[in-house]
């Protein structure tokens, strides 16, 4: 437990020394927020109604940007080796890294959705909505490309990959999500939408890290 | 007895130049099999079946559509069982034949996606529709695609296959939450589901060609499995001393 | 012999597709497979001593 926090607190340092890199989500997000009305036009009616989706697939990409470098510097210089000579259990660590993606680029999104949604008039009923579906999804987005990017640590062209691999397993979440806010905006019930967002996080919380810890140890060998 | 050397004879095909010598074997038999049941599929399907009174001659798409559908998606069942017996027992040529799958899977997944486009313009008015089987189908295709570049992104082709394998596994949770999420979807967005072909209000007499058609697309999955599965064998294992031997033996087949 | 169909282009374009994927299923294993066993030669006459270079 100790040495999961250690390795938490030590990505979190690092992440917050290389300051301008761990701000590049969030520089996403607003690039997008502020090109597609740009791109679709001014028409508050329009961006409210693509709003929920614009949000949530700048999130999805914003979480693609760090996961390149999530295990790959490790695996350079030998220290994911080590995690398996030492006696703590790696998928512990594992965890703890995927923990610290979420936190760098999952957490600044979802923090700054309010004012995201408030530029493209997301009706503030589904403002709450909005918010819950990003804090139940982002863990999944972060998990789901923590696993890509653990499967594609060996090759030498992981960033073409990546996108590729994590496209169709997100699918599932960005539907459950925006439609959970859509709904909320027409006032419906989204109890549906939110409880299977959490039985998919509750899965993939299970699911990913062993088969992260399993396509990192094939990598390595 | 008879199972024990059903065993033994299962455990043999572990070993390359068996299993090459299998693929061989067999590969011609299963492409003669497809080829008569594609025959007497294609002869159902124009000369035998009527048209149907809504869909008129289009229906005759259906015969090579819901085949190359439901082997799409047994194409993945497949290759995820062969992926889980490479990942436990280490089984090199399950890997291989689980890799090849892929292929040949997205080919399938292909047919089924134009052909299904191309229905659905005299039948739909439209060449794409956001309905849920043709959404989940071109999501399928993409797992596919992810699986063969993972595949091909390694150098080390066996690292390559393990880690492609564990992606399938991956894939095989996911496909049938993508599916449900997907159909939720369509509903949530649009009520009416245009569904004129409905598997329970199917006429019996459209049964025969697709039976054949389906049983032809299985056989060719097999043939071309073993096929592309002998080739990769022979690719990998170009510096052992099998194949050195086989060349230089009865010349080269 | 060729059935007369209506909304024939569909139905025949559909069929081409999907003769068009079992061709490539059929033929892209051959010849793969003699781009490999090209190659295996080569290899083997280059070790045996036996390789006859095109440009001495």
């Amino acid at each position: 437990m100790s040495a999961m926090l250690a390795l938490l607190l030590r990505d979190l340092r690092l992440a917050i020394r290389h300051g301008g890199e761990s701000l590049m989500p969030l520089v996403f997000l607003f690039a997008v927020i502020i090109l597609v009305p740009l791109g679709v036009g001014p028409g508050p009616n329009l961006l409210a109604a693509i709003a929920p989706g614009m949000i949530w697939v700048a999130a999805l990409l914003a979480s693609l940007l760090a996961l390149e470098n999530l295990f790959r510097p490790d695996h350079e210089d030998g220290t994911l080796e080590q995690w398996w000579l030492g006696h703590l259990p790696v998928t512990g660590l594992v965890i703890s890294r995927l923990l610290s993606h979420w936190l760098v680029t999952g957490v600044p999104v979802i923090l700054f959705a309010p004012l995201a949604a408030q530029m493209l008039y997301l009706p503030p009923q589904s403002l709450s909505v909005l918010m819950i579906s990003l804090l139940i999804g982002t863990p999944i987005l972060s998990l789901i490309g923590g696993l890509a990017a653990a499967l594609t640590l060996g090759t030498n062209r992981g960033s073409v990959l990546l996108p590729i691999l994590v496209f169709p397993l997100v699918v599932p979440v960005l539907i459950f999500a925006t439609g959970a806010v859509a709904a909320a905006a027409d006032d419906l019930p989204v109890r549906a939408n939110l409880g299977l967002m959490l039985a998919l996080l509750v899965l993939a919380i299970t699911l990913v890290p062993l088969a992260a810890t399993a396509a990192l140890r094939l990598n390595i060998e | 007895m008879i199972w024990k050397s059903i065993k033994v004879g299962f455990h043999r095909l572990g070993s390359p130049p068996t299993f090459y010598r299998f693929c061989l074997l067999l590969s011609p038999w299963l492409w003669a099999g497809f080829a008569i049941c594609t025959i007497i599929g294609l002869y159902y399907a124009f000369y035998v079946v009527p048209p149907d009174y809504q869909q008129s001659d289009t229906v005759r798409i259906l015969y090579i559509h819901v085949p190359a559908a439901w082997q799409a998606m047994a194409g993945y069942v497949v290759m995820a069982i062969l992926a889980m017996i490479a990942l436990v027992w280490r089984i090199r040529t399950t890997e291989i034949m689980a890799m090849m799958c892929a292929p040949i899977g997205a080919a399938f997944t292909l047919i089924c996606l134009a052909t299904g486009s191309i229905w659905g313009r005299p039948m739909w008015g439209t060449w794409w529709e956001w309905d849920a089987r043709l959404t989940s189908m071109l999501v399928l295709l993409f797992i596919y695609l992810g699986i063969m570049g993972l595949y091909a992104a390694f150098e080390d082709r066996r690292k390559g296959a393990r880690v492609a394998c564990i992606l399938v596994l991956v894939g095989l949770v996911n496909i049938p939450i993508i599916h449900f999420s997907v159909e939720w979807w369509t509903t949530l967005h649009q009520g009416k589901t245009i569904r004129i072909f409905g598997e329970s209000s199917m006429h019996y007499s459209m049964m025969p060609p697709l039976i054949w058609m389906t049983i032809a697309v299985k056989l060719m999955f097999g043939a071309a499995l073993l096929d592309r599965s002998r080739n990769e064998l022979l690719s990998q294992d170009r510096r052992k001393g099998w194949v050195a031997k086989k060349l230089l033996g009865k010349g080269v087949k | 012999m060729i059935p007369e169909l209506e909304y024939a282009s569909f139905v025949w374009s559909s069929y081409g597709i999907f003769a068009v994927v079992v061709a490539w299923q059929i033929l892209q294993p051959v010849l793969y497979r003699r781009r490999l066993m090209a190659e295996l030669r080569e290899e083997q006459a280059l070790q045996s001593g036996e390789y006859d270079d095109p440009n001495p």
